[in-house]
């Protein structure tokens, strides 16, 4: 009979401890985390305080950043994702000082190589929320999927935290000043330049042949296919199967680099010689030169609209056309 | 003697005068009656039938509008599309191509010939392709001359380009679009040459019809503006083009606001500003130049200037402050996405996931317009020689049409009709100065005279032809050239024709494929499917697809569809993408919801057909994704090694999601076990084929190309689905030995084909 008060002191003085002992970790994060020597609001973690965070009895919720940011491992992602994770950390630490339950913490390799090994990991970076273990809520940790085609990580994984636990972290992207200070500065040095370089470059900005020479580069790069290699961010040239460098892209909606360019110089030689035959040529004054350069320009129209068929030829097998003397 | 009477016949305009017109009104019929032949392979090869997916939404529309009268057809709310939403269709459409063929039913029913509605769309694109290359020829003769003219003509007529969208049955609204816009430019160059307020009100007028026909009536709105704005920096403004601009502005605006479609879309969008702002511009700048003949002194010509800037930046910061205020709205993202290329691809993968707003590679280029994309910039650079102003019109008119053709392949069908303008004037030159019967006598060698003109030489630089013009002595030149070009042109036409009848004479609607012997085979899965749907489904049934087949199946099928072509609502596309990825289980509920009473899917993995669902899967799951981040994710359906997968590889998400289990079920009992193979994919499918709970396969095409499901309805117990069909298969275990053998050739017609 009397052991039953006994046991009840005992254990509430047990949970009492506990409780004592969470908040006093609850304490040293949330010291951590203002005055962290990394950014404010990043607790940078070992594995000691990796236990400590984690451990089963916690008040608190945590986001932990596994990575690897040391150039050895070169982890690209990691390094992209790092500013990110730190504007989450600053963003959420800026509207809570006191942190109020949410600890964002990174842990690295190079100092916590234990974790990593016990908990088996061999990738970076992994992004996991530990919740906190009161009564009722999800015990198990949440890892995060990275997107890497998402061009703002910090909004994504608060919308992840805000979807998987009961915070809500606003984020406060800084302005950037050295944007404006750019643009301004650029606008102002742009307009300075103009108009100190006016008197000189008036004639060449009404010159016709410089916009004709603008307007048919422009043409040129647009036809042979430039905006492609553009979006679709095109190698240059790739291995061949031999060995060797492949100019032509094979399949007949694909292209490299490369081809392009000699496509368009194709393209270029081809408009040139057949204004050289209606503008150059009858305004020759020998009769002899006008024969042998219209015969020239003439070969070089031919020569070069096989080249191109050919070319198309390999790239569509199914093409039934073709034109001498090139066949492929 | 012979001779001159020989140029004088040939060369005298006014003694051949009649000659010539009759002889440009023949070509003109001919080159007409080609491009309209051009474009029938597909209904000899195939039958009188509507192609694609837009032109079914098209004539869908067109036989509202014939038996229900315009009116109707103007206030038509449509309830049998994006159930339960419905569609406002009569604001939200272009009327113009619907009521082109309307009118021209109306009008032959009047002459006594009552011609089938459906004949009428299917030949309406055919019959304006030789309307365009008359345009065509019209406004290159407003540049060049008629010889020019005819060959732009003739060079529209066929040019793949344009018949890729011209065909008979592309019953589109680019079909009549593109006779609108050449015809607009043709009266705009005509308005600006002249200065008359007439030509610029009929301009607006055309321009109100193209308004009302298809939203590339953008491009004119820019384009228009551009030439103006170029011309008024090049210190060429004239009362001549404040006349035409300004009544094809005022006119041209108010008119294209009375498009339901529109509405006060030309004064509160970006789009749009280009145009109001040189409207103020050139009011500006007329004011200016009026006040300068007026008042001849220096210091007042500054204060002017001063004005001039001071107003123009007060109006675009106004501009810029409206705009973020939000009065004005932004770029449209359709539109935004040509500029900024990589916008699309994030913020909107539904415009991202159309095959024609992939950007395009040279090869596309080459096999629309063969030798017209090299005798283009030489046009252009002909263009600058001469310099007039309409000439400034064909060169900022080839620089932007060029760089729009190069970011959307659907673009390229603005980028036509100019290089056919640009290449017929190259290739008109050439013939002029070859096609010369006279040789020029050889100059006495004049050492002087040589020399100054090798000091002007000097000076001409790029542009070299400032030496006098004298021609071509020797035949042999002549004949070389010509017999070249000749050639060349021949395979030209030779080139176009193999182009139209490859590629684009497939109605898409039907297949066509080679047997073994050479005989044609034509696969009719759609019809098939479309034809069982409408006579063996309720009349209100819904039927759920991806949105590609909205309009098919309201066209065909004449049922209610969730989503369609009509791309108005990403969410409700987002949710049928939600429902095709997601597990049984969540899919059921959407389905439920919806109403939905049959799933149809497009499956070609038996026949090889790569444009099916499943290639189609990955789009879904990312437009699904961008409105529930959280239930869908598009990593869950690669491997990790980062692949797409259908076989055993396949993750779980994959293989569990609705699409993948309509598209296999019981795919592989087609083949020996173990052997089933996906022949799209290249890839070997599990033996055990996935199992559907909640969906019942309702039928199956030929070619097993269309796949359609019933939704089951809930279970007369209360019971879920799982555990119904748990429950009955282990009933069922025993006596499943008789069932087994029957299984795989249930049906007589599914057979494999090779």
């Amino acid at each position: 009979m009397r052991l039953l008060p006994l046991l009840t002191a005992f254990t509430s003085l047990l949970s009492f401890t506990v409780a004592q002992k969470a908040s006093d970790k609850y304490q040293t994060f949330a010291g951590l985390a203002s005055s962290s020597k990394g950014t404010k609001g990043v607790v940078l973690l070992n594995d000691q305080l990796f236990g400590d965070i984690t451990s089963p009895h916690r008040n608190f919720t945590s986001v932990v950043l596994f990575t690897a940011l040391d150039a050895r491992f070169g982890c690209a992602l990691c390094r992209d994702f790092q500013p990110e994770f730190d504007l989450l950390g600053n963003s959420w630490h800026k509207e809570h000082p006191q942190s109020d339950g949410l600890f964002f913490g990174v842990l690295d390799f190079t100092v916590g190589k234990q974790t990593f090994q016990r908990l088996g990991m061999s990738t970076a970076p992994i992004l996991m929320l530990f919740p906190s273990s009161g009564p009722g809520s999800q015990q198990n940790p949440i890892k995060f999927e990275f997107n890497p085609s998402d061009v703002t990580p910090a909004e994504a994984v608060a919308r992840w935290i805000t979807g998987s636990s009961k915070y809500t972290v606003i984020i406060h992207r800084p302005f950037n000043y050295v944007k404006l200070f750019t643009f301004v500065g650029g606008i102002i040095g742009t307009a300075t330049l103009s108009k100190l370089a006016y008197p000189y470059l008036a004639p060449a900005l009404y010159s016709r042949n410089l916009w004709a020479a603008v307007s048919l580069v422009a043409v040129l790069l647009f036809t042979s296919g430039h905006m492609f290699n553009h979006i679709r961010k095109v190698p240059y040239v790739v291995q061949g199967r031999g060995g060797g460098v492949s100019y032509i892209a094979s399949g007949f909606s694909n292209q490299l680099g490369l081809e392009t360019q000699i496509i368009a110089v194709v393209y270029a030689v081809l408009a040139f010689s057949a204004i050289a035959l209606c503008l150059k040529m009858p305004r020759m004054e020998s009769s002899g030169k006008q024969k042998i350069a219209v015969m020239a320009w003439n070969l070089v129209l031919l020569v070069l609209f096989s080249f191109l068929m050919s070319i198309f030829k390999m790239k569509n097998g199914a093409y039934p056309f073709f034109l001498p003397p090139l066949i492929a | 003697m012979s001779t001159t009477a020989k140029s004088t016949l040939f060369r005298d305009p006014a003694s051949t005068e009649s000659v010539r017109s009759i002889l440009k009104v023949v070509i003109l019929l001919t080159i007409a009656a080609a491009a309209v032949a051009s474009r029938l392979f597909s209904v000899i090869r195939f039958e009188s039938i509507i192609h694609e997916f837009d032109p079914w939404f098209n004539f869908r529309a067109s036989k509202y509008l014939v038996k229900h009268g315009f009116f109707d057809f103007w206030n038509w709310f449509d309830d049998r599309t994006w159930y339960p939403l419905g569609r406002v269709t009569g604001g939200t459409l272009y009327p113009g191509l619907m009521v082109t063929s309307g009118a021209i039913w109306h009008a032959l029913r009047m002459i006594s010939l009552p011609v089938d509605i459906r004949n009428i769309c299917v030949l309406l694109a055919p019959g304006f392709s030789g309307l365009t290359a008359f345009a065509t020829y019209l406004f290159t003769k407003e540049m060049k001359d008629s010889g020019a003219g005819l060959l732009a003509a003739a060079f529209m007529g066929i040019a793949p380009g344009y018949i890729s969208r011209s065909v008979a049955g592309s019953y589109d609204n680019e079909a009549i679009a593109i006779f609108l816009l050449m015809f607009t430019f043709y009266l705009w160059i005509k308005a600006a040459k002249l200065g008359s307020a007439m030509w610029g009100g009929l301009c607006a007028l055309f321009y109100f019809y193209m308004v009302s026909a298809w939203g590339g009536y953008v491009f004119i709105t820019n384009l228009i503006p551009l030439h103006v704005f170029v011309l008024i920096l090049m210190g060429r403004y004239s009362g001549r083009i404040y006349v035409a601009y300004s009544s094809w502005y005022a006119l041209g605006t108010l008119a294209s606001m009375q498009v339901p479609f529109v509405g006060f879309l030309p004064v509160k969008t970006s789009e749009h500003m280009a145009a109001l702002g040189i409207f103020g511009l050139i009011q500006l700048v007329a004011f200016v130049d009026y006040l300068r003949g007026q008042v001849p002194s220096k210091q007042f010509n500054t204060l002017l200037r001063a004005l001039v800037i001071l107003i123009t930046v007060i109006s675009f910061t106004g501009l810029v402050t409206l705009t973020v205020t939000g009065v004005i709205a932004p770029w449209s993202g359709r539109f935004y996405s040509l500029w900024d290329t990589g916008y699309a691809k994030i913020h909107i993968p539904i415009i991202a996931s159309v095959s024609e707003h992939q950007p395009t590679a040279w090869p596309s280029f080459f096999f629309d317009l063969n030798m017209l994309i090299w005798l283009f910039p030489a046009g252009v650079y002909l263009s600058f020689r001469q310099l007039r102003d309409e000439h400034v019109f064909i060169i900022v008119y080839s620089v932007m049409a060029s760089y729009f053709a190069g970011v959307m392949v659907r673009l390229m069908l603005t980028l036509t009709p100019i290089v056919c303008v640009a290449a017929a004037i190259t290739v008109s030159s050439i013939f002029d100065t070859y096609l010369e019967i006279d040789s020029p006598e050889e100059p006495e060698e004049d050492s002087e005279s040589k020399k100054a003109k090798k000091d002007k030489k000097e000076t001409g630089g790029f542009l070299s032809s400032k030496a006098p013009f004298i021609g071509i002595y020797s035949i042999t030149s002549k004949v070389g050239v010509v017999g070249a070009f000749s050639v060349y042109l021949v395979l030209f036409v030779f080139h176009c024709t193999w182009v139209t009848s490859n590629a684009y004479s497939s109605p898409s609607v039907v297949l066509a494929s080679r047997m073994p012997d050479g005989s044609q085979h034509i696969i009719d899965d759609f019809r098939e499917a479309y034809y069982w749907l409408r006579k063996n489904t309720a009349e209100d049934a819904k039927i759920m697809s991806w949105w590609d087949y909205g309009y098919q199946i309201g066209g065909m099928a004449d049922r209610t569809t969730l989503v369609d072509n009509n791309t108005w609502n990403n969410t409700h596309i987002a949710t049928v993408g939600k429902a095709m990825a997601s597990r049984e289980e969540v899919s059921y509920d959407i389905l439920r919801k919806h109403e939905v009473d049959y799933v149809l899917i497009i499956f070609g993995g038996l026949l090889g057909y790569s444009g099916d669902d499943i290639n189609k899967f990955l789009w879904m799951v990312r437009i699904a994704e961008g409105v529930w981040p959280a239930e869908v994710q598009e990593r869950k359906f690669f491997t990790p090694r980062g692949e797409y997968k259908v076989d055993h590889e396949a993750t779980d998400t994959m293989k569990n999601s609705l699409m993948y289990k309509m598209s296999y079920y019981k795919f592989p009992s087609l083949f020996p076990p173990g052997q089933a193979q996906d022949r799209v994919r290249g890839a070997r499918l599990p033996a055990e084929g996935p199992v559907l709970h909640t969906l019942d396969e309702a039928f199956t095409s030929e070619n097993w190309i269309v796949r359609i499901y019933k939704v089951k309805d809930l279970d007369q117990f209360g019971r879920d689905h799982f555990a119904v069909s748990a429950f009955e298969s282990g009933k069922k275990k025993g006596k499943k030995g008789g069932m087994a053998g029957r299984a795989p050739g249930k049906r007589g017609r599914r057979v494999v084909r090779a």
